[in-house]
Parts: C-alpha cells; sequence; structure tokens
C-alpha cells in the first residue's frame, strides 16, 4: 500500500551514517572559477564538486570529471573570484529591527499636541483592545509647557486610567506613564533609582511623578510583555537575509532570551534561516529580561538545536564602554586618580561563572571593552582550564578594543578567541572619539595584528547597530586604517593586515570562533560547501576605496545556492531563493 | 562638602551666549580668594575670549585663570568632565555653568545632572535660555525641535538684542514660542544679572549685604555693582503647601530667584529645600535635618519690589 503524496509535509532527509545520501555521484560541479581556498595545501583551484552539501572535489576542472554523471548540474562561475562564505562574529538584528515592527503606539504627527496625543492613546486603546500595555512615541514637552498642562500621570490618568500606557517624549530623553503602568513596574515612592537615570519624583511625599529619566526606562520594560514574536522573526529574517546577500554564511546574536530563541527557532524551521546562527543567551537583564535563563542554559537550549541553529554560548556585559568612560582599564583613566571604570560583576562572580559555563559546554562571550576587563577575562579563562581541564570551549573575548601586550600571547594559550569590530577603524569622528583613553593606549588599540602574531585567534563582528551590519566596510578598514570614503592617507590607529591574513580573519578564524573548523570555514574536500563569488578579486585592486562596496554575485551555503543577485541561475533547478528583490538593503553606502 | 549649583545656558549660534560667559569670567571678583571660583564648559574654547593675561596655567582641556575661574572643554563627555571637576584636588569650583551649544539638547544635559550619581555633589541652579529675538522667526525642522527643547527646560528665558527688532516681531515671538508664567528677561546686549545667572552668586552677595546693611526699596546703594535686590524672611511657623504654591505662583517676574528651607504643616519635623529660578519652583524634603525647624527664605529681584506687600502675603501662608 502507498500513501498519497499529499498526506504529510515535505520531508528532510537527514544524513546519518547509513541513510540520507542522495543517489549518483555530484549534485553540482562548479567550474571556470579563481578560487581562493584558505586551505594552504592548496591555496588556489579552479572547480569545486558538491555532493549532498559538502565538497567532494577540489581542482582542476579535469579532476571534476569523475564526479560528473547524468544528474550533475554543471555551473560557470564566469572566471570570478571565489572564496569561503563569511563570519560576522557578533551582531544584533533583533535590537536593532523588531522595536520598529512592534506595531507600538506612533501619534504620527511632527508636533503633535497634548490634545493629539491624548486622541491618539484614546484611538489605539480602541483599535487594540486585547494588549493591555498602550507604549510608543511620542509626545512633546514643549506642547505641555505652552499650554500650561503639566507632562504627569495624573495628566495621563484623567483619560485613561484602567490600562498600562508608557509614551516617549520626542527626544527620547524620558518616557511618560501612568499610574496603572508605575503600579504594574512596581515603581512606588521606596523604588531605588537606576544608576543611569532617575525616576522623578514629587519633592515632598517622594511618590513618582511619571516621568522616567533613561536608565528607568528598563523597569518599564521589565513589565511590559517581550517584544512581540511576529516583530522579532521579522527582524530576524531580514537580518539573516541581508547577511546573506553580503555573502555571511555564519553569524553570532550576541544577546538572546527564550522569545529570542522561539522567533530563531521559527525562522530555522521554515527553512529561512540561510546562515549558521549562534546565538549567546543574555547572562544579565540588563537589556530584556530573560524569564528562562537557567532552563535554558540547564538543557531546554537543545530544544532549539539543529544544523543551521544553536544557543550553546552566553554572552555579558562586563565593563562599559569607552564613550562613557566606563570600560575598564589596567590603570586610571587618563588625568584621574582612581577611576578604571567600571565593572558590572565582581570578579569572583566572573571566575564562578566562566568555570560553570566551561564545565557544561557553553561558550562564554565577555564584553571587555578595557585592557582591565580582559585581563580578568582571561584570568577566569585561566582557571576554568586549570580546574576543568585544557580542552573545555573556546571562549571569546568580545570588542577587545584595547588589550594588554602582555595578553596577546594568552589567547592562543588558553584558547581564546580576540573579537574586534574593526567597522569602525577608520579615520572619522565616532571612532575618533574613542580616542579618550589616552595616548599611551592609542598604539595598543585594536590589536588585531598583535593577536595574530602571536597566534592567536582573531575574529570580526559588525555588532549592528553600533556600526553598520555591511561586514564589508570592516573588512577594508582592518587591511587598510583608512577611510573608504576619503581620498586621502589619513590612517588610524593599529597596524593593518594582510589581504590573506584578513580572509582568513573573515572566514576559517570565524569557523573556529563557532567550532565547526573542522567541516567548514575553507574550500575543502569534506567541509561544508560553503563558497561567495565576488565582482571583483580582492588580491588584485587597490585596497582602500575599493574592498568595502564589493558586491557579492553568488552565495552558497552548504550546497544550496542561497543569493543571487544577477539571477544567473533563475528559471535552473539551482534557482536561489534569495535576490536583490527580496532582501532588504540596510547599508548601500 | 555642599553639592555644586550649575547654571545650564543654552541658545543657538549667534544669539549672544558667548558674551555672557565672557562676562561671567572676566567679572566674578576675584576678592583675594574670597571671590566665586566658577567653572565654564563650553565645547570649545574658541567660544570664549579668554584673555591670555589672566590664564595661570593650560592643559590639553581645561584652563585655570587668576581668578579662581576655570574654562574646561565637554568634548565628548559631560559625566567624565564633571567627575573631574569635582575630583579637583584644589580649586573645586563653587559653581559650574555649562553652556550647550547650538546643537545639543539641554533638556539632556538637565537629565545627566540629576542622576543618582551626582546626588549630593551636583545640584541644578537655574537653565537659561537665550534666544536671539531675530533668529526666532524662521525656524524650521531640527532647529526647530532643539529650539523648543531648549524652551521647554527654560526657567529662565532671555531674549537678547531686542533693540534689533520690531515691537511687533518681539510680541510674535512671543505670542509664538513663550509658554505661561514664563519667566522672560529682555535684552540688548546679553546684558544680565549676574544674580540671575548664577545662584550662589546671589546669595553669597545677598547674605553679605545682610550683614552690614539692611536694603529698602529706597536704598540705592551699590546698585549698579550687585544689580539687584533683596529680601529676608524668617518665621518659626509651618507653612501651607497649597498656599505657598499659590504665593509663588503669583510673585512679580522681577523677583527672580528665591531660596531656603520651609517647614510644611502636616509634616512639622520635616524641613524642606525651596528653590525658585524664573518660573521653576522646587520643594523637596530634607533627609536627616539636624538644625532649627524654622522657615528661611531669601528673596532676590531685578528691581524694587513692594516688601511690606511680601511680607504680608507670606505671613498668610502660615497654617
Amino acid at each position: 500500500m502507498s500513501l498519497p503524496d499529499t498526506s504529510f509535509p515535505a520531508g528532510k532527509d537527514y544524513r546519518s551514517s547509513h541513510t540520507g545520501h542522495g543517489a549518483g555521484l555530484a549534485d553540482t560541479v562548479f567550474e571556470n572559477g579563481r578560487i581562493y581556498t584558505v586551505n594552504p595545501a592548496q591555496e588556489w583551484a579552479e572547480a569545486v564538486a558538491v555532493k549532498d552539501g559538502v565538497f567532494v572535489a577540489v581542482g582542476s576542472r579535469e579532476e571534476m570529471q569523475p564526479y560528473i554523471d547524468q544528474h550533475t548540474q554543471i555551473v560557470d562561475l564566469k572566471g570570478r573570484f571565489i572564496m569561503p562564505g563569511l563570519y560576522d562574529m557578533h551582531t544584533h538584528p533583533d535590537l536593532t529591527l523588531a522595536p520598529g515592527y512592534a506595531g507600538y503606539l506612533d501619534v504620527g504627527l511632527e508636533d503633535p499636541t497634548p490634545a493629539q496625543v491624548k486622541q491618539s492613546i484614546l484611538d489605539y486603546a480602541a483599535a487594540n483592545p486585547k494588549s493591555e500595555w498602550i507604549f510608543g512615541q511620542y509626545f512633546v514637552h514643549f506642547h505641555f509647557k505652552r499650554e500650561g498642562i503639566e507632562a504627569d500621570r495624573h495628566w495621563l490618568d484623567s483619560f485613561i486610567s484602567d490600562r498600562p500606557v508608557a509614551i516617549h517624549d520626542r527626544s527620547w530623553g524620558c518616557i511618560l506613564v501612568n499610574s496603572k503602568a508605575l503600579e504594574l513596574a512596581g515603581i512606588d515612592a521606596n523604588t531605588p533609582d537606576p544608576r543611569n537615570g532617575f525616576i522623578e519624583r514629587d519633592g515632598i511625599t517622594g511618590e513618582p511623578t511619571g516621568i522616567l529619566v533613561d536608565g528607568a526606562y528598563s523597569l518599564i520594560h521589565a513589565a511590559m510583555p517581550p517584544t512581540p514574536a511576529h516583530a522579532l522573526q521579522r527582524a530576524y529574517r531580514e537580518g539573516i537575509h541581508y547577511q546573506t546577500s553580503r555573502g555571511v554564511v555564519g553569524t553570532k546574536y550576541v544577546h538572546v532570551c527564550e522569545n529570542r530563541l522561539d522567533a530563531l527557532k521559527v525562522v530555522d524551521d521554515a527553512g529561512d534561516m540561510t546562515l549558521r546562527v549562534e546565538a549567546a543567551i543574555s547572562w544579565q537583564d540588563d537589556i530584556f529580561p530573560v524569564r528562562r535563563r537557567w532552563e535554558l542554559l540547564a538543557g531546554e537550549r537543545h530544544y532549539y538545536r539543529s544544523a543551521r541553529l544553536n544557543a550553546n554560548a552566553v554572552k555579558f556585559h562586563f565593563d562599559g564602554t569607552h564613550g562613557s568612560y566606563s570600560s575598564y582599564l589596567s590603570t586610571p583613566w587618563p588625568g584621574q586618580s582612581e577611576w578604571r571604570g567600571g565593572l558590572n560583576l565582581t570578579p569572583e562572580h566572573i571566575v564562578d561563572m566562566v568555570v560553570d559555563m566551561d564545565r557544561r559546554g557553553i561558550r562564554v562571550i565577555a564584553h571587555c571593552v578595557g585592557d582591565g576587563a580582559s585581563d580578568l577575562f582571561l584570568d577566569a579563562v585561566a582557571e576554568a582550564r586549570k580546574r576543568n581541564g585544557p580542552n573545555g570551549v573556546r571562549h571569546q573575548c568580545a570588542h577587545s578594543t584595547v588589550l594588554l601586550d602582555e595578553n596577546l600571547p594568552r589567547f592562543k594559550a588558553l584558547n581564546v578567541v580576540a573579537e574586534f569590530s574593526p567597522v569602525g577603524w577608520l579615520p572619522e569622528p565616532y571612532a575618533r572619539a574613542r580616542e579618550v583613553m589616552g595616548e599611551e593606549r592609542f598604539d595598543r588599540m585594536y590589536n588585531f595584528k598583535g593577536v595574530l602574531d602571536h597566534g592567536g585567534l582573531a575574529v570580526m563582528g559588525t555588532d549592528w547597530p553600533v556600526s553598520t551590519i555591511n561586514c564589508w566596510v570592516g573588512f577594508e578598514a582592518m587591511m587598510t586604517r583608512k577611510n573608504p570614503w576619503f581620498d586621502n592617507d589619513e590612517t588610524f590607529h593599529g597596524e593593518a593586515i594582510s589581504v590573506a591574513d584578513a580572509i582568513r580573519v573573515m572566514t576559517i578564524n570565524g569557523a573556529h570562533c563557532m567550532g565547526i573548523e573542522d567541516s567548514a570555514g575553507s574550500i575543502e574536500v569534506g567541509k561544508s560547501a560553503d563558497f561567495i563569488a565576488l565582482d571583483r578579486n580582492l588580491f588584485e585592486l587597490e585596497l582602500q576605496g575599493n574592498v568595502h562596496n564589493t558586491q557579492v554575485d553568488l552565495t552558497m551555503m552548504a550546497g544550496q545556492v542561497v543569493w543571487d543577485r544577477n539571477g544567473e541561475l533563475s528559471g535552473t533547478p539551482l534557482q536561489a531563493p534569495l535576490n536583490p528583490d527580496n532582501v532588504p538593503n540596510f547599508y548601500d553606502k | 562638602m555642599a553639592a555644586v549649583p550649575v547654571t545650564i545656558v543654552s541658545g543657538f549660534l549667534g544669539a549672544g551666549k558667548t558674551t555672557l560667559l565672557n562676562r561671567i569670567l572676566n567679572s566674578v571678583p576675584s576678592d583675594k580668594g574670597k571671590g566665586l571660583k566658577v567653572a565654564v564648559m563650553v565645547n570649545d574654547f574658541g567660544e570664549l575670549n579668554i584673555d591670555s593675561q589672566l590664564v595661570v596655567s593650560a592643559e590639553q582641556n581645561m584652563i585655570s585663570l587668576e581668578n579662581g575661574c576655570i574654562c574646561c572643554t565637554v568634548e565628548s563627555d559631560l559625566i567624565a568632565q564633571l567627575r573631574k571637576l569635582l575630583q579637583l584636588r584644589e580649586g573645586r569650583p563653587d559653581a559650574i555653568l555649562i553652556e550647550t551649544s547650538g546643537v545639543s539638547e539641554p533638556s539632556k544635559v538637565v537629565n545627566t545632572l540629576r542622576y543618582p550619581e551626582f546626588d549630593n555633589h551636583l545640584t541644578v541652579d537655574a537653565v537659561i535660555s537665550v534666544l536671539d529675538a531675530d533668529q526666532f522667526t524662521n525656524l524650521e525642522g531640527s532647529n526647530k525641535r532643539l529650539a523648543m527643547d531648549q524652551l521647554s527646560v527654560a526657567d529662565v528665558v532671555v531674549i537678547n538684542k531686542v533693540d534689533l527688532v520690531s515691537a511687533e516681531q518681539l510680541q510674535n515671538l512671543k505670542d509664538n514660542w513663550l509658554f505661561p508664567n514664563a519667566c522672560v528677561y529682555e535684552t540688548s546686549y546679553g546684558e544680565l544679572p549676574l544674580a540671575l545667572l548664577l545662584g550662589q552668586q546671589a546669595h553669597h552677595s545677598a547674605q553679605s549685604e545682610h550683614e552690614h546693611h539692611h536694603c529698602d526699596e529706597r536704598c540705592q546703594h551699590q546698585h549698579q555693582h550687585h544689580e539687584f535686590y533683596s529680601m529676608s524672611w524668617q518665621s518659626e511657623q509651618p507653612l501651607k503647601i497649597q498656599a505657598l504654591k499659590a504665593f509663588f505662583h503669583s510673585l512679580p517676574a522681577s523677583i527672580y530667584r528665591a531660596k531656603g528651607f520651609v517647614r510644611l504643616s502636616g509634616a512639622e519635623q520635616q524641613m524642606f529645600l525651596l528653590h525658585k529660578v524664573g518660573s521653576r519652583l522646587s520643594i523637596d524634603r530634607q533627609l536627616n535635618w539636624q538644625g532649627e525647624l524654622k522657615n528661611q527664605l531669601v528673596f532676590i529681584a531685578g528691581e524694587p519690589f513692594d516688601k511690606k506687600q511680601l511680607l504680608a502675603d507670606l505671613e498668610a501662608c502660615v497654617a
């Protein structure tokens, strides 16, 4: 008896020792390429053969012949430069995009009056009877003053008191909430102010007025329902697809909670995850609350695991930023007698945590901007290696903006990846703002080369929205330290690295950072068939101004062409799901 | 150590802030170290005309003057620069004046000063918005937004260069931009009484005057010097909060400052710090008050005022 075809959804043909292997020889052969493999044993090739998503042959066109049978598709690479896919080891599409997709209240006027804000809130409340919270933007303090109305909870309460309301000020310096919102968030006269903001209070009674400034928003966010699933799914889907269009085949979404993992799983299950994602569970609640942190860390994270997705990492914020003088340095900040910056957690906490996570096989990704923070983090990893043995998980030192010279050899010795954000490594005002650490530290800033010269693994992250998600800008900057858009020779701190080194950083080093270096990251027989076809040869161009705008013509991920910029495979069995018509372009500079 | 009062001066380029700041730096009397040491924070030293004869030392972003005043640039980070000023071993300023450039939002500066880390170290003394009467007629886009931000946090609105506009233009500006109860000060060349800008200056001088000579409305002595009139009031009895607020609400605009401590009925065992600058009145409960329980207020005005009436109105607030 046979079942009708329509009874079952599309099946998945998983591979194991004895099952899941397709019939015949190679599924595809790509020929006529200038293929830079990042395999030192065979640097260049002209053709590859792929079967079941894996390279089965890499070499000359003739060497492909034995792999070709009647079902093999043959694709002409047209002499283009081919290299392994890229790895962006630190970015945040959810934080960048999801709030805009959440369907929150938007008054939609440039200069709303109090009456217009009120009407907009009432309209939103009527149109959204099921969503308890009314959250959005914005009101304008000026117009309240003009009309002699105090922008406080009493004003909101006067027309809506049964549902929590929170609305941002236009300049985003504060948020106005009603009494119901304060009640649900547990904010009253006794609530202490957060560190980086405050609860405005009546001077006489100490009761909150309904205005919450800067860091005090988080008290409201913690009480609100999480970002809606549809917004997170859209944010991840669009972020993934944009990255794919830029040639990224592996990425890390550094900071997730159970809701974000749910969203990623929806994208993955739908077959829309066109690259590999390592998601790092937030150790702290400083960005959003993680309600199931310990369930996830104890093992619930495995529920999300697939060939494309894993959550075997945690991310924590150890120190602050240079912009706010809070990154933790090895010696006091310039002009200060004592202030070395701030640490959010004690060194002892970090040691116990790293040892614990390491034992569980969970990668620790530590936000370490200052050279004091990374020193403490490396100490913690050293302790983990001592207690758990030397072969534990490869941990990740995020940002690594300034490092102590003494720590350069420790990245290799302790098997820790140094992650940098080279997108900002060019002479421009934003980057210059980070020079506040003082001249004596300049030479030790962005020391990609120092880590590499000491045998360590260095990788890059775009850290969107801190900088652009287009990893090619950083790819160029690490090789030039010059501004791609200025026609001058001004260089930024730190030493540039060679094209070959930069390509390793962007490819195989990323695979190491994800723990998949044996199965991906270079074009070698037995590895996942990932590659990108470019519109230019990186070894044959003037680097400044000509790498950041590289166009990726094809992205192949695990044997499937997932991005086809020019539609060259459309109408063939290899037609790619993504093309410029269905991928948002978040950056086209 | 007492919290250092901070005055914020906002306004567009060309509004006349530089003139104001220079007057402060040059006219705060050094008085053999007894004068006020004012730290002026600007975005760029180029905004000031610092007399090189007065400079005693200059670092990358901090210049010390002979009269004890300090000028510094804010560069990228206000918080760090404030911390630095507060931690100075010597010459910690008595008052800080922050000039917000024509492009930054003064509301953010005001918010930052109120962060818990500055509790007991810094206090917002006054927020002054300087407008060029002529510039304000055509504002659009981000400049319009910024102007709204400046005015919405302003305790005192200074309309400068009034000599350059017609009465009609001036009236239009007021009709379109000012809010009810705004405390407005009109001037032609950025001539503001220091006592309006700096509370320390006002109360310091009012106090020393109090010791030597009691001013009344007929007394013109030192008027040219101090440019203000003051009156102090003391009483034992607690005050009714609503009556007190109404009293301050109806004060003539010329009384631009008042400061002191009050007792309030319903909370007789506590003391409250009262601070009025222009249109802002704040009354804040004092924790762990050690002193006497009595009302003590000082009023400062730019022109003579009816003291008898004021005293009578105050007495009417007694519970």
